[in-house]
């Protein structure tokens, strides 16, 4: 899509809640040894529900 | 269904679709995931064309995630935004004429149960409010008062969103929509109440705010639907696109409707349910 989910990683705790609240799949991932979310941006349509429920203020939406 | 239907022949790997190896890899087949093992496995919904903010497309997420056997599960869908995800999940599933859908699942569910008798098969209709309230009702009720043992899941975004925004039956008193300007001058329908006096053993009304309620309703659904009798869930799903307010507010309007009480949660089990489920939930994984 044109805008993409971007984490600012040093920021996010691994709580998941992003991944909980996104509409569409397999858009987040969460890496168990980090303890983070990555974004798939070619999946993320930007909707910014994830921004909304992330207790760290740790996302953003942008520009692909 | 086997399992074993999702290996892949080894000569074929490579040409293979990448999302089907994933799932053949890594999907939820046999392994009892959950919402809260979302982000770490392949989900049965594969890239859909919802609108971004969609909290239809967010309940069909949660709900795929939410089921106790995939590999022994199919959904009976209706037409409506729902039907447009439908294609892309890796379940078997059946697009029913608007209205049909319990029927043609009453239907599904008696022929697995002589083909299958010593195996759970669970049907699971998942339809609109349009669907479920209005142009279906007389199935979803007949359904229900038969006793057909269906779990009916209604994805209540409170208008006929894919047609450009129609009230419904489940529109609240005085919704304004793009084809409603007016105001709606009746009561939105009281289906929970109605499905637990029509025969249901078990009726939440849950929202995507809270993921891990909306799974365990819909898998208490489930359930209750092998062993005891129909049931019903209705899920609120606010839509962006027909009620006018911007994507990421979505579950910021559920959250609302949950607090002021004009979206009131509730969970209706009887006496029969409720030790069926006490039985099998006794520790599980996903109380
Ligand atoms: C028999 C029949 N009548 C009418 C329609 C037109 N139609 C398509 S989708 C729809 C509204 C669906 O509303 P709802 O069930 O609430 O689903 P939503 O799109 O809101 O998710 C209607 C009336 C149809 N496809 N078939
Ligand atoms: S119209 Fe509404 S319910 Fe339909 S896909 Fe868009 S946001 Fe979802
Ligand atoms: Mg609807």
């Amino acid at each position: 899509m044109y805008v993409t989910a971007k984490v600012d990683e040093p920021k996010c705790i691994g709580c998941k809640l992003c991944i909980f609240a996104c509409p569409d799949p397999n858009v987040f991932t969460f890496v168990k040894d980090k303890k983070k979310v990555v974004v798939n941006p070619a999946r993320c349509k930007g909707c910014g529900l994830c921004v909304s429920v992330c207790p760290k203020d740790a996302l953003v939406i942008g520009n692909v | 269904m086997s399992k074993a239907m999702f290996k892949m022949t080894t000569a074929f790997a490579d040409v293979m679709p990448a999302e089907y190896v994933e799932l053949v890899q890594s999907g939820p087949f046999g392994q009892g995931y959950g919402v809260a093992d979302l982000g770490s496995f392949k989900e049965l919904i594969e890239e859909h064309p919802l609108c971004a903010g969609c909290g239809l497309a967010l309940a069909v997420r949660l709900i795929m995630a939410s089921l106790p056997t995939p590999e022994d599960t199919v959904v009976v869908g209706s037409t409506g935004c729902s039907s447009l995800a439908f294609p892309q999940i890796a379940l078997q599933n059946i697009h029913s004429l608007f209205g049909n859908q319990n029927a043609v699942a009453s239907g599904l569910k008696r022929a697995l149960k002589l083909r299958f008798p010593d195996k759970h098969k669970d049907v699971l209709v998942v339809a609109g409010d349009g669907a479920t309230a209005d142009i279906g009702l007389d199935m979803v009720m007949h359904s229900w008062s038969r006793g057909e043992k269906l779990a009916t899941i209604m994805l209540d975004n409170e208008a006929y969103a894919n047609t450009g925004g129609q009230e419904s039956g489940m529109s609240p008193e005085g919704c304004v929509l793009y084809m409603a300007p007016t105001g709606k001058k009746f009561k939105k329908i009281a289906l929970p109440e109605i499905a637990r006096e029509s025969g249901c053993a078990y009726v939440a009304s849950v929202t995507p705010v809270q993921p891990r309620k909306l799974e365990k309703a819909v898998r208490r659904a489930i359930l209750v639907a092998r062993e005891v009798g129909p049931t019903y869930v209705q899920i609120f799903v606010p839509c962006p696109t027909n009620f006018k307010f911007k994507p990421q507010e979505t579950l910021a309007k559920a959250k609302q409707r949950e607090k002021d009480q004009t979206y009131p949660l509730r969970e209706f089990i009887t006496p029969e349910a409720q030790a069926y489920l006490a039985a099998l939930e006794g520790g599980g994984k996903h109380d």
